[in-house]
């Protein structure tokens, strides 16, 4: 994905809810106004966890 | 965007607390959180000795350590389920932070002590995964509970797990479960105290707990639960959420707050037609117990093998 763009922007682009995922750059978790550079590199780990009977 | 306690830069923003934190607040917020819940609902004892049911993800992981930090003697409960090479890390995340923090864990396995696993069972009984093994969860951690002498049992349900049952139960109107679906559930006889400490924390929230503290808990789902009914309500909660921040505190607080105490009555009727079971002595509304059924109908069937994992 082409930046500079903001965290929240990368997930409406994705269509990914964020209340759903945590955005993590290298170790460190960023914040949805967050710019992202274009050449970072981050992980979009879902936190949503099912399994109840 | 600034932490909301020092003004430095946040790592997490909380549109529902409209709140920003960073790394330093944001564990002091979710302590606090869990802190309060503990208080509002009389969960715990100061120096009480609590088993914390852990399975290797975010949410029991990040309880245990809540627990740890707040001064409870809290030990962890892992059941391996044998649910493939899911099992197997998950059981691999837990040992591990237990070692990494001399914590004391208790470890049993569904197959190696009852001859049966969660695939097993789904497939034997014709049930789905999730309901044979949350009953199977049910039946032993409250059987390690009160066999330990443990002042109560906590589970690492969150405000999203609580939203999303209590949505289920009300679209059906199930009111046998919405009688119980409480934070806390008083010892009484076959069952521990139970706890849930961490109702006021969102999973986002927990997730987020973990990675700052540096808990590496299994991220992987349980390959079990994929397109179950729960996770459907949680997405249709998240979409209400989206453009209503607090929905999902709201409906469930002020669940317990003005309606759960409706439905006391036919719970308390339930609790008093309970006899031991004839088998494992345990409390039952029949002969045998449902656990007991399941692991005689499971234990006589064919192993069913997931994955590439350990075969058994």
């Amino acid at each position: 994905v082409p930046g500079p763009l903001r965290v929240h922007v990368l997930l409406a682009q994705l269509e990914v809810h964020p209340d759903t995922v945590l955005v993590i750059r290298g170790d460190t978790l960023v914040p949805h106004d967050a710019l992202l550079a274009d050449d970072d590199h981050v992980e979009i780990r879902p936190v949503i966890s099912g399994g109840h009977a | 965007v600034k932490c909301r306690v020092c003004r430095g830069p946040a790592v997490i923003d909380l549109p529902r607390h409209n709140a920003n934190f960073c790394a330093e607040h944001f564990v002091a917020h979710c302590q606090e959180q869990v802190q309060r819940a503990i208080a509002h609902f009389g969960m715990l004892r100061a120096g009480d000795r609590v088993l914390v049911a852990v399975s290797g993800g975010k949410d029991s992981l990040a309880l245990w350590d809540v627990l740890s930090c707040l001064g409870y003697r809290a030990e962890g409960l892992y059941l391996g389920l044998g649910i493939g090479e899911y099992s197997e890390g998950s059981g691999d995340h837990v040992r591990r932070f237990a070692a990494e923090r001399d914590l004391v864990l208790h470890v049993h396995d569904l197959r190696d002590e009852h001859g049966f696993d969660v695939p097993t069972a789904a497939k034997a009984t014709n049930r789905v995964p999730c309901s044979a093994c949350g009953l199977s969860k049910r039946h032993l951690f409250d059987k390690v509970a009160l066999d330990g002498g443990f002042d109560a049992l906590a589970t690492g349900h969150n405000l999203d797990d609580e939203a999303a049952v209590l949505f289920g139960n009300t679209l059906r109107w199930n009111v046998s479960y919405l009688g119980r679906q409480l934070p806390v559930l008083p010892a009484r006889a076959g069952f521990p105290r139970k706890v849930k400490p961490l109702v006021r924390l969102a999973e986002r929230e927990t997730a987020a707990y973990c990675v700052v503290r540096g808990i590496d808990y299994q991220v992987e789902e349980c390959p079990m639960a994929a397109g179950n009914r729960h996770l459907g309500y949680k997405d249709a909660l998240n979409r209400v959420e989206a453009t209503s921040p607090g929905a999902k505190a709201a409906f469930y607080f002020e669940f317990l707050d003005k309606a759960a105490h409706l439905f006391a009555e036919g719970v308390h009727e339930e609790q008093a037609n309970l006899a031991p079971c004839g088998v494992c002595g345990g409390p039952s509304a029949g002969e045998v117990c449902a656990f007991c059924r399941l692991a005689d109908k499971a234990s006589a069937a064919q192993p069913v093998t997931l994955g590439t994992g350990r075969p058994r």
